[in-house]
């Protein structure tokens, strides 16, 4: 047998299920904040690679003005081209400009820094030394091979480009460590999301797992649940037919055993006339002898004839009369328990009519009424059954009135979710509390004995009504009426009918 | 000629107190016909078949027959009288306490000629045990071969 899923595994795959979605969400929030992070740092390095793009070009361009200056300066010092001189102060002013640009763009560098005072020093230097080459040249007289020769301009520009190429080189190192930075973060944005990725799976294969097992153990109950459902419908057909054969078995046992009892009443009846026959003709003899020779009778035989004898009789023939009546009660009761019931529609209006209308007679003679509600609900039933239930009910009611207050019977019924509840109210006698079940055993019968009948009634009500699927109960305090009340179902099933 | 005194009164009964009735309500209706009393089927199955002064061989007879036997049930006695080529003219009359619809009319079917349901009521027993009388008198009793 398999194993049932029981509610604290419930409980648990609810609370892994549970676990896995939030592991989910944490995994997701914790790949997309990492990332915005990283993604953060990656634009960080990017920044400062340009920058160093920024400043490389700063630094190029430095070169290239300080250069341009140096090729004006010597045009004009060979050629004294005044459109040389123009060059040589525009480039003059755009190596200001451009030596302030690094100092702008490396504010962040200490060692550019010194590097910008020192190249600033260095191009002073260098202005002021062509500056003088310059204003020599336009005073005449030197030869452009003399000025060159005592021209101390050259050193500075060694040391400039000297100091350019540091700065370039400078720049380069942190090029290469910002490039490595933001390839960095890239890899790490890579490993992130990777390893995100491999939490969702496990996390997503996990889950699977728990529910598919949890799926596995919920069939494999419900086939068990299924297989035990029709294990039960079998042992209860096979309940069933037992029920139907032990009550046919109880049936038979009582039809037998009522014609059995018959036998010897027919006996003790037919002998009790024998002998009421027989004491005649020796009432006869006791007269004669009276007559004839008084002195022969004694008070003891004329007792015994005249009074022991019929009063025996009588009791005999009483008792045995109502032997009978048992008999035959048990015998009807056998004979209503092996009737096939045949549900049909009934309109209880219509049966209660009937009835009403066979007791009207009865009514009239001890004056009570009999009122049957409008619009009573039908059902399928058996027709017969209920005629004997509700007259049964009814006689009860007219039988049991409460001497010396007028009778007034009501007949209600109503439809309770696929019964019929049939109320028969009275405001006879009633039946005291402690007789409410004992009325409905056989041959048993409740308050002041003045009524005729065996106390068969109630226990046939309550037969027929069991094998109409139907309870029958009372409601009654004494003296104050009693209300019977039988719930049958709606519909009478052919299988329940044959049960 | 015949005469309806001539016809024996086959009773099979196993109870003596019935038998006893049943007889001395016959006695009264005046009915001075032969009663031979069986308490049990086979001895009544064997007078009735077999025995030489039994109705088979030796003239008509009247059956009263209960249906509850200690030996075996009634109506296979009356089965056997209706299905026996010399008895099956015998009047069967069914004496019991039964009174169950499907019972009588098996009885009929197996051709019983009244069926009489025992009353407790003493009264009615008389009665209807006195009805024999008239029917007695009317049973058409076969001719007897070499004549009475």
């Amino acid at each position: 047998m398999r194993r049932t899923p029981r509610l604290s595994e419930h409980r648990t795959v609810n609370r892994l299920s549970l676990a896995a979605i939030v592991a989910g969400f944490v995994v997701l929030g914790g790949v997309s904040s990492g990332g915005v992070f990283i993604l953060q740092r990656n634009l960080e390095w990017t920044h400062w690679v340009d920058h160093t793009y920024q400043v490389q070009n700063a630094v190029a361009h430095f070169r290239i003005a300080t250069e341009q200056l140096e090729t004006a300066r010597r045009g004009y010092l060979l050629s004294a081209d005044p459109s040389f001189e123009a060059a040589y102060r525009a480039t003059e002013a755009e190596l200001v400009r451009s030596i302030g640009r690094i100092q702008h763009l490396t504010g962040d560098n200490g060692d550019q820094q010194a590097r910008v005072r020192r190249a600033f020093a260095l191009e002073r230097e260098l202005i002021a030394s062509d500056d003088r080459s310059v204003a020599a040249r336009a005073g005449g007289g030197v030869e452009p091979q003399r000025a060159f020769a005592g021209d101390t301009g050259v050193e500075t520009m060694r040391a400039i480009r000297a100091l350019c190429d540091e700065m370039a080189a400078d720049e380069h190192a942190k090029l290469a460590q910002r490039s490595a930075g933001r390839t960095n973060t890239v890899r790490s944005l890579i490993a992130l999301m990777v390893l995100g990725g491999v939490v969702l799976v496990m996390v997503a294969l996990g889950s699977i797992w728990v529910i598919f097992g949890f799926t596995r153990d919920l069939t494999a109950s419900r086939d068990e649940l299924r297989q035990l459902n029709e294990g039960l419908e079998k042992a209860v057909r096979a309940r069933t037919a037992e029920l139907r054969l032990a009550n046919e078995e109880i049936q038979r046992f009582a039809y037998i055993v009522s014609h059995d009892l018959r036998s010897p009443l027919v006996n003790v009846m037919g002998f009790t006339s024998e002998l009421e026959a027989a004491a005649k003709p020796l009432g006869a003899l006791l007269e004669r002898a009276e007559a004839e020779a008084p002195q022969i009778v004694t008070g003891d035989a004329r007792t015994a004839i005249n009074l022991d004898l019929p009063e025996s009789l009588a009791f005999i023939r009483g008792s045995t009369q109502k032997m009978d009546r048992l008999i035959n009660a048990i015998l009807r009761l056998s004979r209503e328990g092996r009737r096939v019931m045949t549900p049909e529609p009934v309109e209880l209006g219509k049966l209660f009519d009937g009835i009403a209308q066979s007791l009207a007679h009865r009514a009239h003679e001890v004056g009570a009424t009999i009122e049957v509600a409008p619009r009573l609900p039908g059902l399928v039933s058996d027709r017969l059954a209920l005629e004997q239930i509700f007259s049964n009910l009814l006689e009860n009611a007219l039988k049991y009135l409460k001497p010396g207050r007028p009778g007034r019977i009501q007949v209600r019924a109503e439809a309770r979710g696929g019964r019929v509840v049939v109320e028969i109210a009275d405001n006879g006698r009633g039946v005291d509390p402690k007789d409410h079940e004992r009325i409905f055993d056989l041959f048993r019968r409740s308050g002041a004995q003045d009524q005729p009948g065996e106390g068969i009634g109630l226990a046939h009500v309550r037969a027929l009504g069991y094998r109409l699927g139907a309870t029958v109960t009372v409601e009654s305090t004494l003296d104050e009426g009693a209300t019977f009340r039988v719930s049958l179902p709606a519909v009478l099933s052919p299988e329940a009918a044959a049960a | 000629m015949n005469d309806s005194r001539h016809v024996t009164i086959v009773m099979i009964e196993d109870d003596e107190g019935h038998a006893r009735l049943i007889e001395r309500n016959i006695r009264r209706a005046g009915i001075l016909n032969d009663i031979r009393h069986f308490p049990d089927g086979n001895s009544a199955l064997n007078y009735l078949h077999s025995t030489q002064e039994g109705p088979s061989y030796n003239g008509p007879a009247l059956v009263l027959l209960d249906l509850n036997l200690p030996d075996m049930s009634g109506t296979d006695i009356l089965a056997s009288i209706k299905s026996n080529e010399k008895l099956k003219r015998t009047p069967v009359v069914v004496l019991t306490t039964t009174d169950d619809k499907v019972e009588i009319q098996r009885c009929y079917d197996l051709g019983c000629n009244v069926y009489i349901t025992k009353p407790v009521n003493y009264e009615s027993f008389a009665d209807a045990i006195r009805q024999l009388g008239l029917f007695l008198s009317v049973i058409q009793v076969p001719e007897i071969e070499g004549g009475a």
